[in-house]
């Protein structure tokens, strides 16, 4: 069978804004931050650290008590998107028409239900508790949210996760990617979720000096891709989901198309558990564009993975300026983890989804707070404001994760 | 609270199912119970009661037949 062509045709997340998905957008073109203070009641020292909550989600509401009470929270943010997602795709929920024993689903999460082992440890070592709830360990699992997935939507084909760090979910993508393109699914769920705001988990990061710091006043502004002032990443918690789509299925049940899904490039450094490499990431854009059948000239936005770390921002721009070359000084780049935080396992779904409304809007949202340029990052365009009515043809999604995994994500627009 | 009550208010709780539903003659499963809930229940039953119920524990079928085998353990373990 021949190469099929993969329309995108549902996108759902759960906003930390609040509102739905266009809101989403808005709030990102306005260069509005979701960076909030965080302060928990842990004991006997507080969390206090700026991160990025989804407040306005509560799952029973969303999802049912019934069903969330099955399901670690990252579970739940993934599920309640992916059920956004199947709806803006216009898909049933409840008996299909259709047979969906081939339909799939592939998921990303870089932490999978640690929220409900740390209720865990907290019964047996600070309650002094013998035993844990029943349900711990299907709570916890990293494959629960794609479970919960396949069982509501009723997708008989692979239930799959992925946890490759900051990449999970771009490489849970690129992975349906070529299950649709290949025939063998015409129809793919697929993105990820994680709740990084287990305490031991924030400790974890914060141990590791990557965190960016701030309080009440500051918290907002704390994630600063990019900038000479840059302190670190801002952890959050969040969902997102695509729907990709074989597109003669696509074209043939009347589906909505918002871009079509490309190209997929994945590498490893293999040379360093943190430490970045420009060759590794030149590696997964150049396979990412050829996969596509792209050139440098065709895209005109690219979504970095920009974490506002002091090594990973300027290891990303210097791979880019190696793959673009003389075009790097006008290329269009943003980090929008600027406003909406790194999600973890759901950072690269949440920035597929930006990626694809950039390029349906033919609008690209900014990297906020970038007022002073570090030297070392300097050498394409950075987006500091957003840019309205943009020839957009294609652009690109850029994840790079501990462990040297890199993973490159190609959309084209609509013509 | 009577063995009863615990299972009302349990149901309620996890699946929404209104209290005068939950009556003696009611199969478990009708009500929602699949095994996985049924785990809960007893976990619930065993923290509030104090008791413990053998691994090897036959599933009762029904309201009744659950609450019977509380109110009999409790006697037994109480």
């Amino acid at each position: 069978m021949g190469q099929r062509r993969v329309a995108i045709t549902g996108l759902g997340l759960i906003s930390p804004y609040g509102g739905d998905l266009s809101d989403f957008f808005a709030h990102l073109l306005a260069g509005e931050s979701a960076v909030r203070f965080l302060r928990t009641d842990d004991i006997p020292r507080p969390l206090a650290i700026p991160f990025v909550s989804c407040t306005a989600f509560d799952a029973n509401t969303s999802l049912g008590r019934p069903l969330a009470g099955t399901m670690d929270r990252f579970a739940q943010l993934g599920t309640a998107a992916a059920f956004n997602a199947w709806e803006d795709a216009g898909l049933s929920r409840g008996q299909p028409a259709e047979d969906r024993e081939n339909w799939g689903v592939a998921w990303g999460t870089a932490l999978g239900g640690t929220l409900a082992y740390e209720k865990g440890y907290k019964e047996l070592w600070q309650k002094g508790r013998e035993r844990v709830s029943p349900l711990s360990v299907i709570l916890g699992m990293n494959n629960a949210a794609n479970a919960h997935i396949s069982i509501q939507l009723g997708l008989g084909g692979v239930s799959m996760s992925h946890t490759v760090a900051c990449a999970s979910s771009a490489i849970a993508i690129g992975e349906a990617f070529r299950r649709v393109r290949s025939g063998e699914a015409p129809v793919m769920l697929t993105g990820g979720s994680d709740a990084p705001q287990a305490y031991g988990v924030a400790r974890a990061w914060e141990a590791l000096r990557v965190m960016a710091s701030g309080d009440e006043v500051t918290s907002p502004q704390a994630c600063r891709p990019y900038s000479a002032n840059r302190t670190g990443l801002v952890l959050g918690e969040g969902g997102a989901a695509l729907v990709l789509e074989d597109w003669e299925h696509a074209i043939a049940r009347g589906a909505r198309i918002h871009a079509e899904m490309v190209g997929y490039g994945t590498s490893c450094d293999h040379s360093h558990l943190v430490r970045p490499e420009v060759a590794g990431q030149v590696r997964a854009l150049n396979l990412a564009l050829a996969d596509a059948g792209l050139t440098t000239d065709d895209i005109g936005y690219v979504n970095a993975h920009g974490t506002a770390t002091a090594e990973g921002d300027p290891v990303e721009i210097a791979a880019l300026k190696v793959v673009f070359g003389e075009r790097s000084t006008c290329l269009p780049v943003s980090g929008t983890k600027s406003m909406h935080g790194h999600q973890l396992g759901a950072a690269g779904a949440i920035e597929a989804i930006v990626t694809v409304l950039a390029l349906r809007e033919q609008a690209i949202p900014p990297t906020a707070h970038l007022v002073e340029l570090d030297p070392a990052c300097a050498g394409v365009d950075h987006v500091t404001t957003a840019r309205h009515r943009q020839p957009l043809r294609a652009a690109l999604s850029n994840s790079f994760a501990f462990g040297g995994s890199n993973a490159v994500l190609a959309f084209r627009a609509l013509s | 609270m009577d063995s009863l009550g615990l299972i009302r208010e349990f149901l309620q709780d996890r699946l929404g199912v209104e209290p005068v539903r939950v009556l003696s003659e009611a199969p478990l499963n009708s009500l929602g119970v699949d095994s996985l809930m049924m785990l809960e229940l007893i976990f619930e039953f065993e923290d509030r009661f104090g008791i413990t119920l053998s691994k090897n524990l036959k599933s009762p079928k029904t309201v009744g037949e659950m609450a019977a085998l509380m109110d009999r353990l409790r006697s037994e373990q109480g």
